[in-house]
């Protein structure tokens, strides 16, 4: 018991030399909180929403009208302006006043009447993929359900039978249901995953700067030092796995059992990862630097916004010795897709064995002579 | 030492988005019809470029595992009965559950599928119309009243190399010359007596900023200049711009970073601190400018943060120059947003070192002053 006490207070001891020390207090405290208001502000709106577009009418007519005005209604698009011609609607384009170009041609509804395809136009910009997926969402909707709407006119007018009209223009109908992230909200998907690595980044940083270059604990204190930094990183798993996502709006399934069950051996990972890069590198600044400067590359590595099957293999196995590399997709399956423990058996599988590879590591560089100092 | 690192970073980002396009992402089937056409969806959707059939599951709950566990990003569900209610006219309904977790490869696959699908099923129903006596070609316009032709207007495949490789490669530079300018100018700003010291040295605010900076700026230059060769001749991504003003962005872009770098090395109380500082400032910027969703989706302070960092109107200015190939004239309101950006760090960095320098030494006193006096 009294044991306990000693050690304890050892525990509150780091924690208060941790506060003690301004740069790692403003990794590891504030800037986390800093963090947690400044980086979704920018996702915040979720889904993208009218983009504006401007619409070349050369055809005026009821029906090039109606198409219009169907276009402008949805979600996803809003017209701004119309042009008479492509040069203007260029000139538009180029200003970035609008990121879509909708062009119907003369000669529209009498294709229409006439029973004639009725081609229409849309152009927008192929280096910004969100809106172009917009666009072209907006534009292929409505004139498939005005075509439809043509269609089934068209053959009910030949004397076809209403159903059968039906079923011969869609004979199969194809639903497509988003899981996880329903209405596909942005936030939804780049927040939790962020907020992984941002853990992984603070302490690493954090013990970096604690201990990059100073004689490391031993014994007792070691013990202590690391109980302290795993408490304080369980209350950081805490706020930001489930209190960001109630925040913010974002939809969270999962329970907390399987979320310990990740997250324990992710921040053992990460610390034992910090005291060997703060062995390895004995540089306060080169560690701060170092990890400042590889944050935003280790994000492309995990899979979330670029499918790990297209990373070739050798980097995705180099990647492994990186946490955050399998970490991030376990913690999105677990809290966003309420996977089990064993769904995320082999991410938890390679955390442990990371624990044990950085610890060896840390270990064995403690030994080199200037850490002896 | 500092050197290699962003172009390590670089190769690896290139290594990573090489494929330019996602292909061959696994999803799953449920096919409960086990029948001619459902088996003739599921060869289909296999043959489709960007997905591949890896599974053949039993039920959807087993489909909901194979999402969760990440071994396939969409489930294609063919109800039983499929073939029978076509063949009768009964509008079965096929399902496909993409994983929106995954926004990138989820919205592939979902859509891949769904084309699969209704692909099928204008081939069902140009049968169909064909059986009624409606001749082919007329039968084919039936189906498609209005069809729309869908042009990218630039980036035609809509490859990712030229969507996010090309704007990756600046959020990496922008860091890592942001913290070397903190590093440079930190060495002497947080050790005792370090400013008096380069006062010494360098005689003026305006010297002392050059001296330190410099050095850094080749380096940027160098790097980013690699970077583009990589992208422009390695990958081919397009380029349509003026190559001068192209190099010019990428000169400002560099000399803007580093004024922010350095102001932000002296308002900091220490070196450590001050490249927290620039972390939290810099690291987010990726998503302020707008590459991933727009800036003009975004809340108010969204895009006035976003304005406050070089990246955003440089990305603007790349996409101009790469992409785009706007007309300079296009181009010149955000090259004047991209230089009073330089301006106004440039001369708050002045103001600041200026300040900093004047500050009286523990003890050399004497020195400095007649120093003053000269400058």
């Amino acid at each position: 018991m009294r044991k306990l006490r000693h050690f304890l207070a050892e525990v509150f001891g780091v924690i208060r030399a941790l506060f003690a020390d301004d740069s790692a207090k403003s990794t590891m405290i504030v800037g986390i909180l800093i963090y947690s208001v400044l980086y979704p502000q920018p996702y915040v709106g979720e889904v993208l929403r009218d983009v504006p577009v401007v619409v070349i009418d050369q055809d005026n007519s009821t029906a090039s009208r109606t198409l219009v005005r169907a276009i402008d209604v949805t979600d996803l698009v809003d017209v701004t302006m119309s042009a008479p011609d492509m040069e203007t609607a260029r000139d538009a384009f180029y200003r970035r006043d609008v990121y879509g170009i909708f062009v119907i041609p003369a000669g529209f509804e009498a294709d229409l009447l006439a029973s004639r395809p009725a081609p229409v136009a849309a152009y927008s910009d192929g280096s910004y993929l969100l809106i172009y997926s917009n666009v072209m969402r907006a534009v292929a909707t409505v004139a498939g359900t005005m075509g439809a709407q043509v269609n089934y006119a068209r053959l009910t007018g030949l004397g076809v039978d209403d159903g059968v009209a039906r079923t011969m223009l869609s004979p199969v109908a194809v639903t497509n249901v988003a899981v996880f992230n329903p209405q596909g909200g942005y936030a939804s998907y780049v927040i939790p995953a962020a907020f992984v690595l941002i853990l992984q980044q603070t302490l690493l940083m954090g013990i970096g700067l604690l201990h990059a270059g100073r004689k490391p604990p031993t014994g007792e204190r070691l013990w202590a030092t690391i109980t302290a930094y795993f408490s304080l990183y369980m209350v950081w798993v805490a706020f930001t796995q489930m209190l960001i996502p109630y925040l913010y709006s974002i939809p969270r399934t999962g329970d907390l059992a399987t979320l310990l069950l990740i997250s324990v051996p992710f921040i053992c990972a990460c610390i034992a990862m910090g005291f060997a890069i703060a062995m390895a590198i004995p540089w306060r600044e080169g560690v701060v630097f170092l990890l400042v400067v590889i944050g935003m590359p280790l994000f492309f590595l995990s899979g979330i916004s670029w499918p790990v099957e297209m990373i070739p293999d050798h980097l995705r196995t180099l990647s492994l010795l990186v946490p955050s590399s399998t970490a991030i997709s376990a913690f999105v399956a677990v809290d966003q897709m309420g996977a089990s423990a064993r769904d995320v058996a082999g991410a938890i599988q390679t955390q442990i064995v990371l624990v044990v590879v950085y610890s060896t590591l840390a270990v064995a560089l403690s030994r080199l002579p200037r850490n002896r100092r | 030492m500092l050197v290699p690192l962003p172009l390590i970073l670089f190769l690896m980002l290139a290594v990573i988005f090489a494929p330019g396009l996602p292909r061959d992402l696994p999803v799953a089937v449920v096919d409960l019809d086990g029948s001619t056409m459902s088996r003739q969806i599921v060869r289909m959707a296999d043959a489709a470029a960007d997905v591949e059939v890896v599974e053949q599951l039993a039920s959807l709950s087993e489909a909901r595992q194979a999402l969760v566990a990440q071994r396939a990003y969409a489930v294609l569900m063919i109800p039983a009965g499929l073939e029978h209610d076509i063949l009768l006219g009964q509008r079965p309904e096929v399902v496909v559950f993409s994983n929106s977790q995954f926004l990138t490869a989820g919205g592939i696959v979902g859509r891949s599928l769904s084309t699969t699908v209704s692909t099928f099923s204008a081939g069902v129903s140009l049968r169909l119309l064909e059986a009624q006596g409606v001749g082919s070609d007329r039968a084919l316009d039936l189906i498609t009243p209005i069809p729309v032709q869908q042009s990218p207007l630039f980036n035609p495949s809509l490859d990712y190399i030229q969507f996010l490789l090309s704007a990756i490669m600046p959020t990496v530079l922008q860091i890592f010359i942001c913290a070397t300018a903190v590093l440079s100018f930190s060495r002497e700003h947080h050790s005792p007596n370090g400013m008096p010291r380069l006062q010494r040295i360098a005689l003026s605010p305006t010297r002392a900023i050059l001296g330190k900076l410099l050095p850094y700026t080749f380096v940027g230059t160098f790097v980013l200049l690699l970077g583009d060769v990589l992208l422009f001749n390695v990958f081919d991504a397009s380029f349509r711009g003026n190559v001068f003003v192209f190099f010019l962005n990428g000169f400002m872009f560099i000399l803007t970073c580093q004024a922010m770098g350095a102001l932000i090395a002296l308002i900091a109380k220490d070196t450590t601190g001050a490249l927290g500082m620039m972390g939290l400032i810099v690291a987010p910027s990726f998503g302020f400018a707008g590459v991933s969703f727009p800036r003009f989706g975004m809340t108010l302070f969204s895009q006035i943060w976003g304005a406050i960092i070089p990246l955003t109107p440089y990305l603007q200015l790349r996409t101009d120059q790469t992409l785009r190939g706007a007309p300079l004239e296009y181009s010149l309101p955000t090259m004047g947003w991209l230089f009073a950006q330089l301006l106004v760090f440039s001369v708050l960095l002045w103001v600041m070192t200026r300040k900093t320098m004047a500050q009286i030494p523990v003890s050399e006193n004497a020195t400095v002053e007649t120093q003053e006096s000269k400058s």
